[in-house]
């Protein structure tokens, strides 16, 4: 391999999370490489359009405004080496194999921080493979970026709030949400947040954003539903419609919304142990109270160690810079005790509420019902029915993979891996740890490959 | 008609065209090549095994729904995250 560049510290993902990293880790003279797919820094909250796009008052919302104030002071960091339209695919203690714009990087770095974030859960239905059907961060994604409606029409449904927030956002740009549909009954979200009426209270300001988004729905006649799940979503070529439990909907993009699992390619790959994450499913990396994995020099922060949203991920990277720099010899442990105070404070509380917020959205009741057709993995169209059968036959998760390729493909199991487990789960295997995590994370070309070494 | 690019209070950079299995799309300088041919009503990147229209899914990296071959630059790209430039051909697995 070519000789690596050598960094002080190296974050993966220029999110809430790594951001506040670096800006805790300012001042100490040390050499920063941040990596991001994305192009331009913000992480999914904070999806940047173009830098060639002007957009009037993008993300206006006063729930933005402290992570734009956090991303303005990250982009002046003079030790922050952004390394955008870099994809982090190979990552062990002390080193990070990177591809980007041109072909593999090698990047050294003794401590390493992996904020990679979170992905949508996939949730496989009849019709999920029909062109204009999303995971709903993915419409969002499109609308805080590029600018985009994904649809004329476009439906949400699932069991997470942010469906609201992303349907307020359509409407408010112009767009069309034919409905919102949440699986659960309303008394079932109310009774999960009302459960603990005092963190829910602590976290009003989030379950304003949510109130004030059904009113906008409200105002734009799009309808809000509780307690109507899908059963098929339908089109020839394109979706067209969505066959619910209560009758038929008509529209031409759709967002699932079932929640989120955090991106733990790489710390598995690393060898850091992990846990169960929640019930959307997927695995958190388990950390310390200065944010350090099981493996020396390796932290986690924002996602990576469990969805709890951005506050709870900016509180997180804080912590991991400062336990970085105490690691270093760079703070004392009284002075790092006291910077931490606030951040661990903020870091419990945005956690309880999340906790909160998963009981409220936990989609496990609530999963449409998979045909025999249906497929699961997307990448080597492995369907249900077949699946199912293999998953009777008894086995682990790398045994079924072995049989069938469910989760052999491009994106290395993350879109099928949480509902190859929850079969296993139910057909009375336990305590799967899942796929073995292989390199790549992300698709490489065999020529980039071939021609790093 | 399916995905439609937001005008209110959006300034986009120059325009520019791309190629998409050799036909012509029409887009802006620093979209990504994914939000180009959606805007061009181009939603389909491949067909599966079983003959049928697949599109893209994530929209953010992880999927590997939307990789296509930039004639230039090679296959098992992400157009989700790739920006479009003049005149870069493009080819579905369609
Ligand atoms: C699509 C989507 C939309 C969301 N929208 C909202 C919202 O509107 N409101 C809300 O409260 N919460 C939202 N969330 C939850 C949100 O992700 C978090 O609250 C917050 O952004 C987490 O911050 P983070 O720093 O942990 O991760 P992120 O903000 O996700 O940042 C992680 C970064 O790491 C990068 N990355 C990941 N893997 C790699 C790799 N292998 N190589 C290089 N770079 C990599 C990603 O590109 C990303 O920029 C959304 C989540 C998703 C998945």
């Amino acid at each position: 391999m070519t000789e690596p560049e050598r960094f002080d510290i190296a974050i993966v993902g220029g999110g809430p999370a790594g951001q506040a990293a670096a800006i805790a880790l300012e001042g100490h003279g040390l050499s920063i490489a941040v990596i991001d797919e994305q192009i331009r820094p913000g992480g999914q909250i904070l999806r940047q359009p173009p830098a060639a796009f002007t957009v009037a008052n993008w993300l206006a919302d006063r729930s933005y405004a402290p992570l734009k104030r956090q991303l303005d002071r990250f982009g002046q960091l003079k030790e922050v080496r952004w390394l955008g339209g870099h994809s982090a695919v190979g990552l062990q203690a002390g080193s990070i194999v990177a591809t980007g714009p041109d072909g593999l990087r090698n990047i050294a770095a003794d401590r390493i921080l992996i904020a990679a974030g979170c992905q949508d859960l996939a949730v496989p239905l009849p019709g999920w493979t029909l062109p204009g059907v999303y995971a709903a961060g993915g419409i969002q994604a499109f609308v805080k970026s590029q600018q985009l409606l994904a649809g004329t029409r476009v439906l949400l449904a699932g069991t997470h709030p942010l469906q609201l927030i992303i349907a307020a956002q359509i409407v408010a740009a112009g767009g069309t949400v034919a409905a919102v549909l949440f699986a659960q009954p309303r008394a079932h979200m109310i009774a999960a947040l009302a459960a603990q009426p005092l963190t829910a209270l602590g976290r009003a300001s989030d379950l304003f954003a949510a109130g004030t988004a059904m009113a906008t729905l409200a105002r734009a006649g799009a309808p809000i539903r509780f307690g109507v799940g899908l059963s098929a979503l339908t089109g020839r070529d394109r979706v067209s419609g969505a066959v619910t439990s209560a009758g038929n909907v008509e529209c031409d993009a759709v967002g699932l919304c079932y929640g989120f699992v955090p991106q733990s390619a790489l710390p598995r790959m690393a060898g850091a142990r992990m846990t169960a994450a929640g019930p959307a499913g997927g695995w958190a990396c388990v950390h310390d109270d200065w944010m350090r994995t099981s493996v020396p020099g390796l932290y986690a922060a924002g996602e990576t160690v469990g969805v709890a949203g951005a506050a709870a991920a900016a509180a997180g990277g804080e912590l991991a810079g400062l336990g970085i720099a105490l690691d270093l010899g760079l703070l004392d442990a009284d002075t790092a005790q006291r910077a931490a105070q606030n951040s661990r404070r903020r870091f419990a509380r945005h956690r309880a509420f999340a906790s909160l917020l998963d009981a409220a959205a936990d989609p496990r009741p609530f999963f449409p019902a998979p045909d025999s057709g249906t497929i699961v993995c997307r990448c080597e169209d492995v369907e249900f029915g077949p699946l199912s059968e293999r998953v009777s036959a008894g086995g682990s998760a790398n045994a079924v993979k072995l049989a069938t390729r469910c989760g052999m493909g491009a994106c290395q199991g993350r879109n099928c891996e949480p509902t190859l487990l929850r079969m296993i789960s139910a057909a009375g295997g336990c305590d799967d740890v899942g796929f073995t995590a292989r390199f790549p994370a992300r698709a490489v070309s065999i020529a980039d490959l071939l021609s790093s070494d | 008609m399916s995905a439609t690019r937001i005008t209110r209070g959006v300034n986009r950079g120059g325009p520019i065209a791309i190629t998409v299995d050799g036909i012509r799309i029409e887009c802006f300088a620093g979209e990504t090549v994914a939000a180009a041919m959606l805007a061009a009503d181009h939603a389909v990147f491949r067909a599966d095994t079983r003959g049928q229209r697949r599109g893209m899914f994530c929209n953010m990296g992880v999927c590997s729904e939307c990789l296509v071959t930039l004639i230039a630059g090679g296959p098992h790209v992400r157009a989700c995250l790739v920006e479009a430039r003049d005149g870069m051909e493009v080819a579905t697995r369609d």
